[in-house]
């Protein structure tokens, strides 16, 4: 056990210092146009160049095996992975709703765990959403957003893509958080690594559409992604509830 | 045994949780007319995308038209021009960019639209952001769904000043599409040297991929 934790430590202390390294690299880079500063994106030129590496490792890596992934797994064995998945990460979704005072959807949460990690044999299936119990998302990234901590400026990590440094750093604190990686194992790193890259196909399958339509139909792909990601992040830091008209712009 | 015990308690509390919200919300004494004109004109646009009987151009045409009709699309278009639309009035570029908007608009919303042909759109209420700007919210419900989804979550926003209320814009899960063609286009022009023109050819190209898919 100490051992898998070191090692996890280990791994999470690389991401930091490699986001660290990432923000040093872009301040030692040309100073930032007008423009990005008054979108509160004053490393854009930065971004835009991790933009694109994101868009060869996801042409050349990412995309190909998904590709695999879906020829040899069945839509319902994709299904059972999603379900899977997605239950590992209720824990850690219930803790973010307890921190921000979402006492229903904290139950929604711990229901849903018990309901699919027995009666769904271990996650892979969902028979919670059958009870009318449905899931949601939530990460630390909201959490520190509901109490006031401001997003930053806008970044782009490798890998991950759009972010901004509070959901940057909500990203690692869950994985910290994460009750499944305190289960003592040998080889938690290969857990976590296997998990991540299941994650990250699910999710590149299921959005791949998605972001294919928006790059043909966007006038500048690089400013859609930060406005889509803007507004879909404040969608979900209010869970879903209505904007407040007062913060819509003047037509 | 478990089951109908957790599935009484999550019912309970829901029943709160909705209790409170109700409690929490200002009631709508009646409809706006705001809400009226979304209730009575959106569901016309998803009827003509939904009618098998019409060519695709004659769909296009017809979508085109109820389009232009619904929304104030002048407005629209000045809106996402956001700061390089100063000292443009009048000039004939302006008028050029207007004119290749409304034909890229018109193109994205019906392929945008065009995915939820077939569905129903339900009013929920609305908010008013001034006397005369409303925020109204829809559901867009799949009588044939069968995934156990929550309905998706449409909002228009539509401003009564205009003599009949014209809609401006409207946010599909909380993505606001004027907002997200607003952030793109000045991005686009601060690339280009604010270059109008530019951004002409851009929309008029993009506007033909979309109608050849």
């Amino acid at each position: 056990m100490p051992g898998a934790k070191v090692e996890f430590m280990r791994a999470v202390r690389a991401l930091v210092l490699g986001a660290c390294g990432l923000a040093l690299t872009a301040c030692a880079s040309a100073p930032p146009s007008p423009q990005a500063l008054a979108a509160n994106d004053p490393y854009e030129a930065f971004n835009r160049q991790r933009l694109i590496f994101n868009g060869k490792v996801d042409r050349y890596v990412v995309i190909p095996t998904v590709g695999i992934y879906y020829f040899f797994v069945g839509e319902g064995g994709r299904r059972g992975v999603h379900n899977f998945l997605g239950n590992l990460s209720l824990p850690t979704i219930f803790v973010n709703d307890m921190l921000q005072g979402e006492v229903s959807r904290g139950g929604q949460s711990a229901a849903r765990f018990i309901i699919n990690s027995s009666f769904g044999l271990g996650g892979l299936f969902d028979p919670a959403r059958k009870l009318g119990i449905y899931g949601h998302g939530e990460d630390f990234g909201q959490t520190l957003s509901v109490w006031g901590v401001g997003e930053g400026p806008y970044i782009i990590l490798p890998f991950f893509g759009p972010s901004n440094p509070r959901d940057a750093f909500g990203l690692v604190t869950d994985a910290v958080i994460d009750p499944t990686n305190q289960i003592p194992m040998k080889q938690h790193i290969w857990w976590s690594a296997g998990r991540e890259y299941f994650t990250f196909l699910d999710l590149k399958g299921q959005t791949y559409n998605t972001i294919q339509g928006i790059q043909r139909s966007s006038v500048d792909y690089y400013a859609s992604l930060r406005s889509l990601y803007r507004q879909i992040r404040d969608t979900e830091i209010r869970n879903g509830r209505a904007s407040k008209a007062e913060d819509l712009p003047d037509f | 045994m478990i089951k109908t015990v957790l599935r009484r308690n999550v019912l309970a509390l829901g029943l709160v949780v909705a209790g409170i919200g109700l409690l929490g919300a200002t009631p709508a004494l009646a409809a706006n007319p705001a809400e009226t004109y979304v209730q009575d004109n959106i569901h016309k646009g998803l009827d003509i995308l939904n009618n098998k009987s019409l060519s695709v151009e004659q769909r296009r045409q017809q979508f085109a038209s109820f389009l232009l009709g619904l929304t104030d699309m002048k407005r629209i278009a000045n809106f996402t021009l956001g700061q390089y639309r100063r000292g443009k009035d009048g000039t004939p570029e302006l008028a050029a960019f207007e004119a290749a908007f409304q034909n890229y608009a018109v193109a994205v919303y019906q392929s945008y639209f065009a995915k939820y042909a077939g569905q129903t759109l339900k009013v929920t209420g609305s908010q008013a952001r001034s006397p005369d700007d409303f925020i109204v919210a829809t559901q867009l419900i799949d009588p044939n769904d069968r995934s156990g989804q929550a309905p998706l979550d449409v909002d228009f926003r539509v401003r009564t000043d205009a003599g009949k209320p014209v809609v401006t814009d409207f946010s599909v899960a909380g993505i606001w599409l004027a907002l997200e063609e607003r952030d793109q286009f000045t991005s686009f022009l601060g690339q280009n040297n604010g270059s109008i023109p530019t951004l002409v050819k851009h929309l008029d190209d993009l506007a033909k991929q979309y109608r050849n898919q």
